[in-house]
């Protein structure tokens, strides 16, 4: 098969793969009580699980590329996927912090000294970046009951 | 073209089935999900464990432990 | 006049049969069971140009052979109860497999309409299909659907009922090979002449003789010519004679399809681009984790608000009823005992109904196979099926759903292990009993102490699957034969169906039990013991020695002094069946603690019981019964109360075995004691 041009992709995939994976391991860090001092600022909590859910959402960006300049052209799929894996972490995140944010109200008791930015997680914010992705290749993901992910022709 | 059992083959590989040595039980049922004689199949990929491994057989993926794919005898093709 | 006819609804497992049965009957459905077994029996009705249809889904099957309780259920009813007409949901991406099932119900000499369902998904993969030709070919109507959006659905209706009203089709879609129709045809003969045979169609049932067909060999022991018929079926090489019909059926197949269809082979489709990420040798586990994490989370954390309102909700209903009645017993019934029952069936819904959703959507969309090819390995080793694995990970949250999840196994063996183990993941309610008595007894090894009972569950869990398998539930692993279909987007519709068939099976089976549970043990906490001169359903009297739970908090005292538990803690753990956390709150009111937990903790610590005895009955907690509302839905899903039962005396027998090794060998070597 011939080579097809897809640098786009590849550098989508590094970037991602890149910021998924440092900000996953941040999370992971603040998990074990290593302070790094930017974490605060950037809304990253301890969170040892949900840190490692981002480090492997990185590296499935960071397998793609390095397929990608290997020549695989079948490596795109790990973009694809890639951008998925990280909406649906996104749409996890929100509902956990409204579900959150519901429970405040309910039993305000609990939630003594909380806010609702305690759950803003940066899996909200970087899931920004896989949204322009999927908009910006929309006509590729065709998920009309079946998901079919056109080839680049 | 020398034999084996499905369970054998790389994957990335296509075979042609020559026979099926298992059960009577076990092999209608392989049979009914149109592993018959003379059909290709496309080994895809084993799973991340080793196993069970996928297939491709007349336009659809199929699964199968080892223990199944080696009551299939298998001759490859190119 | 309306006319009556029933249609069954056959097909493939993964196309589209149950959008083209929601198509049809929309929210006109109700789930039953199929006679004698646990399989969901589907039926709707609808109503559509004066013809009155009772619509049966049949379970999804490859072929109708014996080999799986699916297809024996879905051949019973189409020989039974001879439905009018079949309509068959073909997938269009599909189309060779699906057609293998088209021969076998033609054989049969049903009524049948095909629903050609995803078209459009067929042309998106680039294939060509002529429907028309197929039809020409088949001799059926084939009807094109997307049944998802509605399409066709009106057609393959007026077909249906253009078909019903036709004579009865012959049944002889394809033909053999001259020595196989020869043979055929001496059977039919010796068939036509035995009474016994004429509920079954002669081709079909000499057909199925000859393919060894175990479940139609013993029907035909049962007649008088069977000596006649072991004749011919002596001629048969009969190794190789099934190989034979279904090589020649697909042969038939095949043979239409060149001239009716192009089909595209050439691409990587997005099915495979998708797979080859998600079964990636270095990611598919750790992909699956994560979206193992995700449902989790969004399962247990975004249940708590709504798990709350009702909460709330009941606690103040029962307040409030409490005050309204003058009568001190009633009231307490009323409010402790029916409403706080009806609360606690109520308060999982929440779970139920997420958990069940996110089911859905990996069912529909086609991750579900992958989930179980990725981890057939590990579950294959305690001889279990891939797919045990998701619901004995939710089990962590809760074992209600959890067990409910099972639905998703195919194998009636397994799931009923799987139901069995999975009481033993240690679930959420559990972990309040384990924060109080590690915090009161190990201080800051709480944590590993608690980790080392989560572990202890899943240890206990593989072990006794490993156990069963070899045992009561002895057999050889079913075969592991599972396609992994085309991915697909699952619609909001379809997933909302699925979720609030199974929560209304929650609500309608499993409550009544739970409901009756939680009534008997208040009344068990309300009655005084004779001669103690108590007042029924006073508040003095409510769970203290004075009880009939008192009472058997004594007499049952001594089959847990080996454990180093006393009344108390025999009695909290009567308790503990409503509802495992409720052991804390019942230890916090019998040691005086009031429901201070603090308090409590500092009681404990302070030696009311041994630090042995303490993880003693940790360890008990975990193992023993399980709540009433896991016991309504172990007998709601196994159908049986032999094998609840079973899980009830086995659980609580090792519940005991450990807590008393520990304590006996514990307290002899000193060992915190």
């Amino acid at each position: 098969m011939e080579q097809i041009n897809q640098n786009k992709e590849l550098l989508f995939a590094l970037l991602a793969g890149v910021l998924y994976s440092i900000f996953g391991v941040l999370h992971i860090a603040e998990g074990l009580s290593i302070n790094t001092g930017i974490a605060e600022f950037l809304f990253i909590s301890g969170d040892i699980l949900g840190g490692a859910c981002l480090v492997i959402i990185g590296t499935v960006f960071l397998y793609g590329s390095r397929e990608m300049t290997k020549g695989v052209n079948a490596g795109v799929s790990f973009v694809y996927v890639g951008i998925l894996l990280s909406l649906v972490f996104m749409a996890v995140y929100i509902l956990t912090m409204g579900g959150n944010l519901l429970d405040s109200i309910i039993v305000p008791d609990d939630y003594e000294g909380w806010s609702v930015m305690e759950n803003f997680r940066p899996g909200i914010y970087l899931g920004i970046l896989p949204l322009m992705g999927i908009l910006y290749w929309k006509n590729r993901f065709s998920l009309n009951e079946i998901l079919v992910v056109r080839e680049v022709a | 073209m020398p034999e084996k059992t499905l369970d054998l083959i790389e994957p990335e590989t296509s075979v042609k089935i020559l026979k099926l040595t298992g059960q009577r039980s076990l092999r209608k049922r392989i049979l009914d999900m149109g592993l018959t004689p003379g059909t290709k199949v496309e080994v895809m990929r084993r799973a991340p464990l080793g196993d069970p491994v996928e297939f491709k057989i007349k336009g659809y993926n199929l699964s199968l432990r080892k223990k199944e794919a080696q009551t299939v005898l298998v001759e490859t093709v190119e | 006049m309306t006319k009556k006819i029933t249609v069954a609804l056959a097909g493939n497992p993964n196309v589209g049969k149950t959008s083209v049965f929601n198509a049809i009957t929309g929210s006109r459905q109700h789930v039953g069971n199929w006679p004698g077994v646990t399989v969901e029996r589907k039926m709707g009705k609808r109503v559509y140009k004066n013809t009155e249809m009772e619509i049966v889904d049949l379970p999804g099957t490859y072929s109708l052979t014996t080999y799986s309780l699916d297809e024996i259920i879905a051949r019973d009813f189409l020989i039974e109860e001879k439905p009018d007409i079949v309509v068959q949901v073909i997938d269009a991406t599909n189309l060779e497999r699906n057609l293998y099932l088209s021969t076998q119900l033609m054989e049969l000499g049903v009524k049948l309409v095909i629903a050609l369902n995803m078209k459009d998904l067929a042309l998106a993969k680039g294939n060509r299909i002529d429907e028309e030709k197929i039809q020409e070919f088949l001799d059926v109507p084939v009807i094109p659907t997307i049944a998802s959006k509605g399409t066709g659905i009106e057609r393959l209706l007026d077909a249906v009922i253009e078909e019903a009203s036709k004579a009865r089709k012959n049944d002889d879609p394809l033909s053999y090979d001259e020595a196989t129709e020869g043979m055929v045809h001496e059977l039919e003969v010796i068939l036509k002449s035995d009474q016994y045979f004429a509920h079954y169609p002669s081709r079909w049932f000499s057909i199925k003789l000859l393919e060894g067909d175990e479940n139609i060999i013993k029907k035909a022991q049962e007649s008088k010519k069977y000596t006649q018929i072991r004749e011919i079926l002596r001629k048969t090489d009969e190794d190789n004679f099934e190989t034979k019909i279904a090589d020649q059926r697909y042969s038939t197949i095949q043979a239409m399809l060149r001239q009716v269809c192009d089909i595209n082979t050439s691409q990587l489709s997005g099915s495979d681009m998708v797979d080859r990420v998600v079964t990636n040798k270095l990611l598919g586990i750790p992909i699956f984790l994560a979206l193992m994490w995700a449902a989790f989370e969004l399962t247990f954390t975004f249940a708590t608000p709504f798990m709350n309102m009702i909460d709330i909700f009941f606690g103040w209903l029962a307040g409030a009823t409490a005050e309204v009645i003058s009568t001190e017993w009633l009231a307490s019934l009323v409010g402790d005992g029916i409403i706080a029952g009806i609360g606690s069936v109520l308060i999982f819904l929440p779970n139920i109904l997420l958990l069940f959703f996110m089911l859905s959507l990996m069912e529909d969309s086609g991750y579900m196979a992958r989930a179980a090819f990725i981890m057939d390995r590990v579950m294959g080793r305690i001889g279990l099926h891939g797919k045990s694995f998701i619901p004995l990970i939710m089990g962590f949250g809760c074992n209600v759903p959890a067990i409910m999840a099972t639905r998703t196994i195919e194998d009636p063996r397994d799931r009923l292990i799987t139901i069995l183990v999975a009481p033993f993941i240690s679930c959420g309610a559990r972990l309040p009993v384990y924060v109080l008595l590690a915090g009161a007894f190990f201080g800051r090894d709480a944590g590993i102490v608690i980790f080392g009972l989560y572990a202890l569950g899943i240890l206990v869990a593989v072990l006794s699957a490993k156990l069963m398998r070899t045992t009561v539930l002895r057999g050889e692993d079913a075969p592991f034969i599972m396609e992994l279909p085309d991915y697909r987007l699952p619609t909001l519709k379809g997933s909302f169906i699925h979720m609030w068939e199974r929560a209304k099976i929650y609500l309608k089976k499993a409550g009544g039990i739970i409901l009756i549970g939680v009534v008997g043990v208040w009344l068990l906490a309300s009655i005084p013991a004779p001669g103690s001169g108590g007042v029924f359903g006073s508040e003095e009297i409510y769970g203290s020695t004075d009880s009939l739970v008192g009472v058997i908090g004594h007499l049952i005292e001594p089959l847990v002094a080996p454990l180093g538990f006393d009344w108390r803690i025999a009695v909290a753990l009567v308790f503990g069946i409503v509802a495992k956390e409720i052991v804390v709150g019942s230890m916090g009111v019998l040691y005086g603690a009031g429901e201070d937990e603090q308090n409590l903790s500092n009681i404990l610590a302070a030696g009311a019981m041994t630090p042995l005895a303490g993880l003693g009955l940790m360890v008990f907690t975990l193992l023993y019964v399980p709540c009433f509302a896991c016991i309504g839905v172990i007998k709601r899903e196994t159908g049986s109360w032999k094998w609840t039962l079973f899980q009830l005396v086995y659980g609580t027998g090792l519940a005991w075995v450990f807590a008393f090794t520990l304590y006996q060998i514990g307290s002899r070597i000193g060992f915190l004691t």
